[in-house]
């Protein structure tokens, strides 16, 4: 899995808030998106992840253009996550019924994550009552449990505890080494960035800088 | 002046009484109105919530007129419902033929319409402003199309039955279209408004006020078991 980006221009209004002439995020890395605020990280990923289908260019993803089938293979995780009104169990238990998972590899696979994630004491509490930081484990937990083939992550650990972001950090390069899954995060944490990433990209003004 | 008001006095104890002593057309009335207000509400939410849903998160041409046309339609008078229902149930209108003016069904019908807006239009509102962001994290997650309508249904499910139970009610006290395509026929299509309305022009107080006290407790069971269930959530 590749993504390759190419020509890609993004405006609102008339003003040009994405202009990439070419960018490749290869399979299997875990790469870093810093860059100051409004320079189009969050953009890039909602194109990549197909909320945004409104831009010019084109991103291919193993030499295909992105569509329907693709989005499905992918996963995005916000900043601030919206959960569902059930159950935390039921949260991450969803992307595995949507894709008519067997319900007694969808019970082994949400009890292992919750149990990684160490989240089991918010097994029976309702998703919009979280707190933001158990909100976000949650979050990445329900995303990781259907192994997507493509990460993305938009500052998924800001506001958090040091412990928490610990588990965070160390479940997402675990899905990276042992699922070979590619990561694409967006961060303002420097240190953060060089924990995690193999590469880095620094987006400016719309523009890929270095 | 001198206020009598001995007859209204009068008019509460037959009523209780009526009630009381399980008067068989007084219920008749009652089950008949349940009947068909509940039956246009379900029919016509069963249409509206899904098609709703599905309006409010989708980016279409003329949206904001649509949105203006669909909340206009949302108070149009029940008068003018029943007038058009009963133009096409009536023997020469292209519905003639089935027969339905002046029964239950055509009543059914005629609430139906008059509340399909209301449903279409709370749902559309409420999806418009709180679906999106069900929509996206659905999307995200790989749910299709019909995932997603599901979803925003179970995530907005209180809010959705505040709303059933708003057009049940507008379908429940509406006297006008009932008028019009039931006729107000004894044991036939008369419900609880078209009676209250005849026997108030008739002087008869008594079966009135107590069709309108089962009205007031209908609405009082109804509001209570909704705000329990939200309270709940």
């Amino acid at each position: 899995m590749e993504i390759n980006i190419a020509g890609l221009k993004k405006y609102y209004s008339e003003k040009i808030i994405l202009d990439i002439n070419y960018l490749c995020i290869e399979k299997g890395t875990v790469t870093g998106l810093i860059g100051p605020n409004g320079s189009g990280k969050t953009t890039l990923l909602k194109i990549i992840s197909g909320l945004d289908k409104d831009f010019i260019g084109t991103i291919k993803y193993d030499s295909e253009l992105l569509n329907e089938d693709i989005y499905k293979k992918m996963t995005l995780v916000t900043q601030k996550p919206y959960l569902f009104r059930r159950k935390a169990y039921e949260n991450i238990e969803y992307p595995l019924k949507i894709r008519e998972t067997d319900k007694r590899i969808r019970k082994q696979k949400v009890e292992e994550i919750m149990k990684r994630f160490e989240i089991g004491d918010l097994r029976d509490k309702k998703g919009h009552l979280l707190s933001g930081g158990e909100s976000q484990k949650v979050s990445l937990a329900r995303a990781l449990v259907f192994e997507p083939e493509l990460l993305l992550l938009d500052e998924p650990t800001s506001n958090i505890d040091p412990e928490s972001m610990k588990i965070m950090e160390r479940e997402i390069l675990r899905f990276n080494k042992e699922i070979k899954g590619t990561v694409l995060i967006v961060t303002h944490n420097i240190e953060q960035a060089r924990r995690v990433c193999n590469n880095i990209i620094h987006l400016e003004c719309g523009k890929v800088v270095y | 002046m001198v206020i009598d008001i001995d007859y209204i006095i009068e008019g509460f104890k037959e009523a209780i009484q009526l009630l009381i002593g399980f008067d068989r057309e007084i219920y008749g009335i009652v089950f008949l109105s349940l009947f068909v207000s509940t039956s246009a509400t379900i029919i016509s939410s069963l249409i509206c919530i899904p098609f709703g849903i599905h309006l409010g998160i989708k980016n279409f041409k003329g949206k904001k007129a649509f949105s203006r046309l669909l909340y206009t339609f949302m108070s149009i008078p029940s008068v003018v419902v029943g007038l058009v229902v009963a133009i096409m149930l009536s023997r020469r209108g292209p519905l003639g033929t089935f027969d339905l003016m002046y029964t239950p069904k055509a009543m059914i019908i005629a609430q139906a319409l008059l509340v399909t807006p209301l449903i279409l239009g709370l749902t559309y509102s409420l999806s418009k402003n709180r679906g999106k962001e069900i929509e996206k994290v659905g999307t995200t997650l790989g749910a299709n199309k019909f995932d997603i309508i599901i979803l925003i249904i179970k995530e907005l499910k209180v809010d959705l039955m505040v709303n059933v139970v708003t057009s049940f009610s507008r379908a429940i006290s509406e006297v006008g279209a009932v008028m019009i395509v039931g006729g107000n026929i004894k044991n036939r299509t008369r419900v609880m408004t078209t009676t209250i309305s005849m026997m108030n022009s008739m002087g008869d107080y008594s079966m009135a006020i107590a069709l309108g006290l089962v009205l007031l407790i209908i609405s009082f069971i109804i509001n209570s078991v909704i705000y329990s269930y939200s309270g709940e959530d």
